[in-house]
């Protein structure tokens, strides 16, 4: 009986005041330092559609890099757009060499939760041939030291033959 | 753009802040709202019963595991069955709910506003967690798929920064040494620290080229401000006429693509903000500020890592592009400098609790600009202006605001 009754149960502990400084006449809220602390688990899984850009994952398991054209202005989007944000028209699927040049790169020591990857790692924004808009991805095989990646450098697309967990992650860029 | 009705004008007449953590263990964002309301209210000597609207500024409805949690705050003030609005852009949410305000009440859809701002980033999840929360606020599809979080994102924009113009690691870590030693003197900052550039260098590598200590705080934290016209103030607030005048002047928002990555190549590419640009110009038109360096006696800028400070002097026209990192190592911005920045303490000293910290700027330029500040950060006051800028994402949403002092 009690406070054992609750399962999430962590801790009860009395809080000190944070802003002491501010009440030289006593803590105003001296009746509402005993606090509870407890544990909540939340747990789900999507059912997620990649919709009307689901096409360059499906050509990226087949090694192919496409993204879109538009027609209207002829922008080339290095990130596919169902819909040119520049005019406004509905764009074409077009391929690329998968060639490109490394515009801006970090070097994470760090990494979020429910990532897989291994550290350090090198995220990457690139211009890739072709298009006139940049593509964010990992750089892999860069070699022993991260000292050799530079702005600037050529890179290119490579595929894995390994199983991934989001098909984005069936390519990454390396040194070309 | 340009504003026809000159006459009915919006002023600030109090702030109030409940102190930056790293964990409020004393409570949760409800009990923080309700103390940077109470200090608000007293310090506009206002009543919560003759305000006719609020705006709710939070940003994360993950670290709270509360959806419409504006409900509640507006409720716990007594707020019903009067209108409330929330207003969200990432960190930039708290200066566009202070914008938020000047609209509702230039619009004559109320003459009086409370904007109240928090947020619980707290420690109630680990900090690679927190991480992965933040990065929801990028691309899931193609940005955070690729273990993308912001620290990166911003390391890449900053390694393009310091390729183009030869910015250096030592130069934002002055950034980082300025605004935790601006915090010593903020009693209500998260992070108050006497440091040196070489313990930023020392410090652990999380992102190249960001180490631990360029970074902004995850904090736990509210901050609420009361806004009027000068005939509701007249009416209901004991503030007016007692203490320093001060009105909100001009507000500015701007916007660039959610990825980087979409960003017109090469200009501004990934290397400026657009977006503030675009805002600040909206605001200064409206302020009738020609030149920001001399015609602000105060400015909070949204350090999320010390680079982008230096970024956003440039883009806030404090200097051309480029120079950033070069003045503020003669010292330009620091106190006592000729404009000096993030007094407060900012994002990396004072602590940045999302929907509070746009809020908490104005709070602290409202402070500045009545004199009120502790004496070792009160700035001089000579343009009698102080300015705030508050981005999300990568400058996906800006906002800026600017407060002038009427004697």
């Amino acid at each position: 009986m009690g406070l054992e009754q609750i399962n999430t149960l962590m801790e009860v502990f009395t809080a000190e005041d944070p802003m002491p400084f501010e009440h030289p006449e006593g803590d105003p809220w001296k009746d509402f330092r005993e606090v509870m602390r407890i544990e909540w688990k939340m747990d789900f899984t999507y059912k997620h559609v990649l919709g009307k850009y689901s096409k360059f994952f499906i050509e990226l398991a087949n090694k192919k890099f496409v993204t879109t054209e538009c027609p209207g202005c002829g922008k080339v989007w290095g990130i596919p757009r169902p819909l040119c944000s520049d005019c406004l028209t509905i764009t074409k699927w077009k391929e690329l060499p998968g060639t490109g040049t490394l515009i801006g790169y970090s070097v994470s020591h760090f990494v979020p939760a429910f990532m897989k990857v291994e550290k350090p790692y090198v995220l990457s924004v690139v211009k890739l041939d072709g298009a006139d808009t940049l593509f964010t991805h990992q750089l892999r095989n860069y070699g022993d030291s991260t000292d050799a990646i530079k702005v600037g450098m050529p890179v290119k697309v490579a595929y894995t033959d390994e199983n991934v967990d989001h098909p984005l992650l069936l390519m990454h860029f390396e040194p070309a | 753009m340009e504003i026809l009705n000159k006459e009915r004008r919006v002023f600030v007449l109090g702030g109030g802040i409940s102190k930056f953590a790293a964990e409020r263990v004393d409570g949760n964002m409800r009990d923080w709202m309700n103390e940077a309301v109470l200090e608000a209210l007293e310090d506009s000597g206002t009543q919560i019963a003759d305000i006719e609207h609020s705006t709710t500024s939070y940003f994360s409805d993950h670290f709270d595991k509360q959806l419409k949690a504006g409900a509640i705050f507006h409720d716990n003030i007594g707020m019903c069955p009067k209108p409330n609005v929330r207003v969200e852009g990432g960190g930039g949410t708290g200066g566009l709910a202070i914008r938020n305000a000047y609209a509702y009440i230039k619009s004559g859809l109320c003459d009086s506003m409370i904007v109240f701002g928090g947020e619980n980033m707290g420690r109630q999840v680990p900090s690679d967690v927190a991480q992965q929360f933040i990065a929801l606020a990028s691309d899931t599809d193609w940005e955070v798929q690729v273990a993308g979080f912001y620290i990166a994102y911003y390391a890449m924009m900053m390694t393009a920064h310091m390729d183009k113009y030869g910015t250096t690691e030592e130069q934002f870590a002055t950034i980082s040494v300025k605004n935790h030693r601006n915090a010593l003197y903020n009693p209500k900052a998260h992070y108050p620290m006497d440091i040196t550039v070489e313990d930023v260098m020392k410090s652990k590598m999380l992102s190249y080229p960001y180490k631990l200590l360029d970074n902004c705080l995850l904090s736990d934290g509210a901050a609420c401000i009361v806004f009027a016209t000068a005939e509701w103030a007249e009416k209901n607030a004991k503030s007016w006429g007692s203490k320093p005048t001060v009105e909100l002047t001009g507000t500015g928002c701007g916007t660039d693509f959610m990825r980087m990555a979409d960003r017109p190549f090469p200009d501004p590419g990934i290397i400026h903000f657009r977006g503030k640009q675009t805002g600040a110009q909206q605001a200064y038109k409206m302020a009738g500020v020609k030149n920001p360096r001399e015609d602000f006696d105060c400015f909070e800028v949204h350090d999320a890592y010390s680079g982008v400070e230096l970024v956003t002097y440039e883009d806030l026209g404090f200097c051309k592009p480029g120079e950033g990192g070069k003045l503020a190592e003669k010292g330009v911005f620091d106190l006592g400098g000729d404009l000096p920045t993030n007094t407060s303490g900012g994002l990396i000293g004072f602590g940045h609790p999302v929907g509070a910290t746009g809020v908490g700027q104005g709070v602290e330029v409202l402070r500045q600009l009545r004199q009120e500040a502790h004496p070792k950060r009160q700035v001089e006051l000579n343009a009698k202006r102080g300015g705030m800028d508050s981005h999300g994402g990568t400058g996906t949403f800006c906002a800026i605001n600017i407060f002038e002092r009427r004697d």
